[in-house]
């Protein structure tokens, strides 16, 4: 069991990295990571609503959909359950830590349209993972999404002081070094630990 | 309703992927062969034209607070409807794309059309943009797609087409494609994640290169007659 | 209060007919849907092991924990075993035939997500794919790659893919012997 947890963690935060494996979770990754303060506040908040999303939707998808052969309603019934986790993160983030909530500003509520937060769910129904591995898979996939996005945040603060084709400006440029930190990433693959 | 600018707009200038940003996650993963590009283009493009009808046609109706979560039912409702029928009709299909089909949930491009949109045009409008915008979107696919496979394994239209009986297009994932040059002598990687951030950041490059130039371009004609008036 | 209220049940309604409406599309495909699972494995089983029908037979899934199903032969011929496990880059999905003898008569890969070009062609039907499939037919539970000490050749830039397979065959093998 335990060699499972640890091969599920070192997976989803080295070997399938999210964001340079697995593609899930572009769009927060190169829209909120000008800065390292604030990919890691985003990093932060969605290693939480991961990690929380993956535990009520197995518990939902097991007791009520499979139960119910129900299965068709998967997506519909994740998504609700994303947008409203998300919805009470904010509440609690203005509450608490009001500086935080305003740093990310738009990029909080579209952490409900993050690939990486629904597809982590659909990925635990897809791999036919027990709640303990839901919810390890829930919580390293966010830390390697984290890790994904302050790595590149650090990256993009260079590039801001670099000089590159004037057409490159924006996106291009930060796919590009997205493209060869990807390329370290696969020095990664086919590690089994276990 | 202006549908020529609406078709420039969706293709070209407003582009969903290499213009407004949005919806690049499935664009980098999947675009791997043809047939996984056409076929997830095409889903994405009757997903968004059927909500962009929907939204539109209750827009009046529904009560603003909670429009954003009414809009990502609905959204649900047609994704999961898309995929059941895609895993009955072309199952091949489903498993190429896997879990990017109910993924399309969260593609930002089709809450991004309800949200700026349909709220607050006419059904007949949303159906054209939907139509558009999802064209512009199959577009940039296919032009990957194309790429990261020529370059990536030689190859042409893998899983779509199929020339060893003449040409035809094979729906089921079979086809085993064009050979234009022998697939060991392919860069591999473009086919790998590297490959995808690549490519779509030389698109997005090539794109903003063109809108700077015709921008450029309108501003010297403007300047020109501006002094042609004086 | 009430307009909380008057929300919650619009929201509430826009659910049910929206779960509705999938509801019935459900019923339309499910067994369309089916169908399409069944054909499928049924094709994979019989590029390993031919036969007019597969029933499934129940084994120890603590101790074989790689194993999805195993499926006797209603012709007598053996045994296929399906298998989900990781090879380098995603999970390996694939059909192990296993004869009598608990030697294995082929082997047929179902799903996966590796190398394009590398690790893919283990699965591939072109001539490598199929040629380095061959070398698995008549190969017992020692089955391994030539770097473990065993008798299959990996591929060429995807030994991790081959070690996989090969180890996921003799697991199979190991299983089939289980069932006594």
């Amino acid at each position: 069991m335990l060699t499972n947890i640890i091969s599920i963690s070192l997976g989803a935060i080295l070997i399938n990295n999210f964001i340079f494996s697995q593609f899930l979770g572009c769009c927060p990754f190169l829209g909120c990571s000008s800065k390292v303060e604030t990919a890691t506040g985003m990093g932060l908040a969605v290693v939480f609503v991961m990690g929380l999303a993956s535990a009520i939707c197995w518990v939902i998808n097991e007791y009520l959909l499979v139960a119910l052969h129900l299965e068709f309603l998967q997506t519909l019934a994740f998504i609700l359950v994303i947008a409203a986790l998300v919805q009470f993160v904010e509440m609690f983030l203005k509450k608490s830590v009001p500086s935080l909530y305003s740093a990310l500003g738009i990029y909080l509520p579209l952490i409900t349209t993050n690939c990486a937060v629904l597809g982590v769910v659909l990925l635990n129904v897809q791999n036919n993972y027990n709640f303990l591995e839901s919810l390890v898979y829930g919580i390293t996939g966010g830390l390697g999404f984290m890790l994904a996005i302050v790595l590149f945040a650090s990256v993009r603060e260079r590039i801001e002081f670099s000089d590159y084709p004037e057409c490159f400006e924006g996106f291009p440029i930060c796919l590009v070094s997205a493209a060869l930190l990807a390329l370290a990433f696969m020095g990664f693959s086919g590690m089994k630990i276990f | 309703m202006n549908i020529k600018k609406q078709f420039k707009e969706g293709l070209i200038t407003n582009n969903p992927v290499l213009v407004q940003l949005i919806g690049m996650c499935a664009t980098m993963a999947i675009t791997t062969t043809l047939f996984n590009g056409v076929g997830m283009g095409l889903s994405v493009l009757i997903i968004l034209t059927c909500c962009n009808v929907a939204v539109s046609a209750i827009r009046k109706i529904i009560p603003n607070e909670i429009r954003l979560a009414i809009f990502v039912v609905i959204i649900a409702g047609f994704v999961t409807i898309v995929d059941l029928l895609l895993k009955a009709y072309i199952p091949a299909l489903s498993d190429a794309l896997g879990v990017f089909i109910p993924l399309i949930v969260v593609n930002c491009i089709i809450i991004g059309r309800a949200e700026a949109f349909c709220q607050k045009n006419t059904v007949g409008a949303s159906f054209f943009d939907g139509i558009f915008q999802g064209l512009g979107y199959t577009l940039v696919l296919i032009v990957m797609c194309i790429f990261r496979e020529l370059i990536g394994s030689g190859r042409f239209g893998g899983g779509l087409i199929d020339i060893a009986n003449g040409f035809r297009l094979t729906m089921d994932g079979t086809g085993a494609g064009i050979q234009i040059f022998p697939e060991t002598f392919g860069a591999s990687i473009m086919t790998l994640p590297f490959g995808g951030f690549l490519t779509l950041g030389l698109l997005i490059a090539v794109m903003q290169y063109a809108l700077k130039k015709s921008a450029k371009k309108q501003e010297l004609k403007a300047q020109a007659e501006k002094e042609v008036d004086e | 209060m009430n307009k909380i209220l008057k929300l919650t049940i619009v929201l509430f309604l826009v659910c049910a007919i929206v779960a509705g409406v999938l509801g019935v599309v459900n019923e339309l495909t499910k067994d369309t849907i089916a169908e399409q699972q069944r054909i499928k494995t049924e094709k994979a089983y019989a590029a390993v092991l031919a036969s007019d029908g597969y029933t499934e037979v129940d084994f120890d899934k603590a101790a074989n924990p790689s194993i999805d199903k195993i499926s006797e032969c209603t012709n007598g011929a053996g045994h296929v075993v399906m298998t989900t496990f990781t090879g380098a880059q995603g999970r390996i999905t694939m059909a192990v035939g296993v004869d009598t003898d608990y030697k294995c008569t082929g082997i047929s890969i179902i799903s996966h997500s590796e190398t394009s070009g590398l690790g893919a062609n283990a699965a591939s039907s072109a001539e490598v794919g199929v040629n380095w499939r061959a070398q698995f037919v008549g190969e017992d539970k020692n089955v391994a790659i030539t770097k473990a000490g065993g008798n299959i050749d990996a591929l060429a830039g995807a030994t991790i893919t081959s070690r996989s397979v090969a180890e996921a065959t003799a697991a199979a093998i190991v299983a089939v012997e289980s069932l006594g």
